[in-house]
């Protein structure tokens, strides 16, 4: 990430950190005081969520203070940078990637693993893999050695796990 | 100093068994190959297998857990001097003399000096463990709360600075926020269950393991998968096994490598990444002026310092778990969490309740030193195939051992939510520069934190003097607060007037 491009990033997070920091301790303070029980006020269970919400705080400020010295607010951010990002390779493999990871663990639960696992291998290697302006026995082989990985993946993994390990599968 | 002895032989008597060195060599040749394998690192390697080893006893499965640390520590070196890419961010420094040797076709010789360095540097580590740790358990027996609360405040701040150089701020954002996630659920003292928001699974706290797996595994698969593809340099892989003389010559740089990257180890959550980098730069300005000009161009002295330091890391990051429960590397954090989902409870008290465990560690750390370095000289242009395997092919295999792993210790499907939030959340804050290590150690330090700050306050009434006036409680305070200072702009400064001014004459 350029130096432009990391003051941006640090004035968004900093924003966040300290929203996030204020509600943490907000939420810590609302905790019960124990004293009405006969026990000290310092044993509270807010206590050390306050600190250290109030410390996540303090440092998204420093941050904050930081980023606006460096980017006098000016972040530069139009249609054609936000637009030249997305068409990035690099955007579009890590969006694959994410979305596919994400849509496998959803998917968990509500259909037997072995099938939702060899479904996942297979999405993912062709997601990566596949070219449609190449040769269709090119394509093919492909598709057939993306079958192949995920049965065998499934498969042992399924059965190592369960079988010889002794570990529940989702 | 006898009966340690003793205990050590005994322990080194009780690994000599079929069981224990199968169990050794196959799980430190996996971690040679996943330490290869860039995307895949020590810690993920040690969480996955800390699934399979569930069902283990503690001492077989610990074993396996170390193997697999060394293993994979030391396999990244394969791939730091083949690709230029190191295998785990322990390797990083490894590349930097390790690649140029290999252009030059010295791909052979690199890895045997590699080899040799880690092995050197794990024994080096390995008798500092064995003579450092029951003197550091017994010297741990004295802290109170107060020594505790500074102990976890101070861990967070070094880590932070260490892993953060560029910006400790963003180490010290990502140590609190650590702290912070370990707040959540049921506390230790009045049982009050905190931002669960009626969430039963919340309740629960979050996981170290799902959390690690994820801030360490699918954050990798995610930068990994972002670049297409990479070279493997097609070095003729020469002669392994190393020459006597590169190791005689350079035998002060071992030795200085050795004690440096156990000492770094020992520092909670700093790791092996700092210890390489550290010993390498060390090397470097104490090197004559004719080997000092061929670093980074494919110094041995440069390769053997970086791989001794790593690898002396990995029994120095294992002292701190033992001794006081707080872990010296990111790997070291998940054998913790193994080691208590095991039964193990390290901390000031294992000298009282387990005091052979110790010895027993030792044996396991010098067993799978000896297996690293025997597959390391082996097995080399064979394996060096594992690294033409493409990542969109290994990925996925990867992430399914990630969602398995969070998913085994508690049956719960929270636990893979858990992890892919991580994953996620550690794959945007790396982008920004944020460490995970710090992070992590947040997690496992929040519980001492609180309850000890909470615990000392309640003894103290409320009054604050003891913080500061207890003798370890006032060097641990001073140098926490040196380390802050250290990083402001101010203090550069003045480091650096006082650096410019001209020396008086004698």
């Amino acid at each position: 990430m350029t130096e432009k491009n990391m003051a941006r990033a640090d004035f968004f997070t900093a924003l966040v950190l300290i929203i996030f920091g204020v509600t943490a301790a907000v939420l810590a303070f609302q905790m019960p005081h124990v004293t009405a029980r006969g026990q000290s006020p310092y044993s509270a269970p807010g206590l050390v969520p306050f600190l250290l919400g109030a410390t996540i705080a303090l440092l998204g400020l420093v941050l904050l203070y930081r980023s606006i010295k460096r980017t006098h607010l000016h972040f530069g951010i139009n249609r054609e940078s936000a637009g030249r990002f997305f068409r990035e390779e690099g955007t579009r493999r890590m969006g694959v990637t994410i979305l596919v990871c994400l849509l496998y663990t959803l998917a968990l639960g509500k259909l037997p693993f072995p099938i939702i696992t060899f479904l996942f291998v297979c999405a993912f290697i062709l997601a990566f893999e596949i070219d449609r302006k190449a040769p269709r026995e090119k394509m093919v082989r492909t598709i057939v050695f993306a079958v192949i990985l995920a049965v065998c993946t499934s498969a042992v993994i399924t059965g190592v796990f369960q079988y010889v390990f002794l570990v529940n599968l989702p | 100093m006898f009966e340690g002895i003793e205990l050590f032989g005994k322990a080194i008597i009780g690994f000599l068994n079929f069981r224990n060195i199968f169990d050794a060599l196959w799980s430190t040749q996996l971690g040679i190959i996943i330490g290869m394998l860039p995307g895949l690192t020590a810690t993920m390697g040690v969480a996955l297998l800390t699934t399979l080893t569930f069902n283990m006893s503690a001492n077989n499965a610990i074993l396996i857990l170390i193997c697999m640390y060394v293993g994979a520590i030391y396999g990244g070196s394969r791939s730091a001097i083949l690709l230029n890419i190191p295998g785990t961010p322990a390797n990083a420094a490894t590349t930097v003399d390790g690649f140029p040797l290999a252009k030059q076709g010295l791909a052979g010789r690199a890895i045997g000096i590699a080899t040799t360095g880690s092995f050197l540097g794990s024994m080096i580590g390995m008798v500092a463990m064995a003579l450092f740790t029951p003197l550091i358990g017994s010297v741990a027996l004295k802290f109170q709360s107060f020594e505790f609360f500074w102990f976890a405040v101070f861990g967070i701040v070094i880590c932070g600075n260490l892993t953060a150089p560029k910006d400790p701020l963003k180490g010290w954002i990502a140590g609190f926020i650590g702290l912070f996630v370990a707040m959540i659920g049921m506390e230790g003292i009045h049982a009050h269950v905190r931002y669960s928001f009626g969430n039963t699974d919340l309740s629960g706290g979050i996981a170290l393991i799902p959390a690690m797996v994820g801030a360490f595994g699918l954050a990798e698969i995610i930068t990994v998968m972002r670049f297409s593809t990479y070279e493997v340099v097609k070095a003729k892989i020469d002669r392994v096994i190393p020459r006597l003389t590169d190791i005689t010559r350079y035998w002060k740089t071992i030795v200085r490598s050795g004690i440096v990257g156990t000492i770094i180890g020992a520092i909670p959550g700093v790791g092996e990444d700092i210890a390489a980098w550290v010993s390498y730069d060390m090397a470097k300005r104490s090197a004559k002026p004719e080997e000092k000009e061929k670093f980074g161009k494919g110094s041995i002295e440069g390769l053997l310092a970086a791989e001794t330091g790593n690898n002396a890391c990995v029994p120095g990051a294992i002292i701190p778990v033992l001794t006081l429960a707080i872990p010296g590397s990111a790997p070291a954090a998940v054998l913790l969490g193994a080691m208590l989902i095991h039964g193990v409870r390290p901390g000031p008290l294992i000298m009282v309740e387990f005091p052979t465990f110790i010895y027993e560690v030792v044996a396991m750390v010098l067993l799978s030193t000896v297996a690293m370095f025997v597959l390391g000289l082996s097995l080399v242009r064979s394996l060096v195939k594992v690294l033409t395997i493409p990542r969109q092919r290994l990925m996925p295999i990867i992430f399914v051992l990630c969602v398995v792993g969070s998913f085994a210790i508690q049956a719960r499907l929270f636990d893979v939510g858990v992890m892919v939030f991580f994953g996620l959340l550690g794959f945007f804050l790396r982008e920004m520069d944020y460490p995970m290590a710090p992070l992590v150690l947040g997690i496992i330090l929040g519980d001492i934190l609180d309850k000890n700050l909470r615990r000392s306050l309640v003894l103290s009434n409320g009054d604050l003097t003891p913080f500061f006036t207890r003798p370890i409680c006032l060097a641990i305070f001073l140098v926490t607060v040196f380390i802050i200072v250290s990083r402001t702009r101010w203090f550069t400064a003045l480091t650096g007037k006082f650096r410019r001014s001209p020396r008086p004459a004698a």
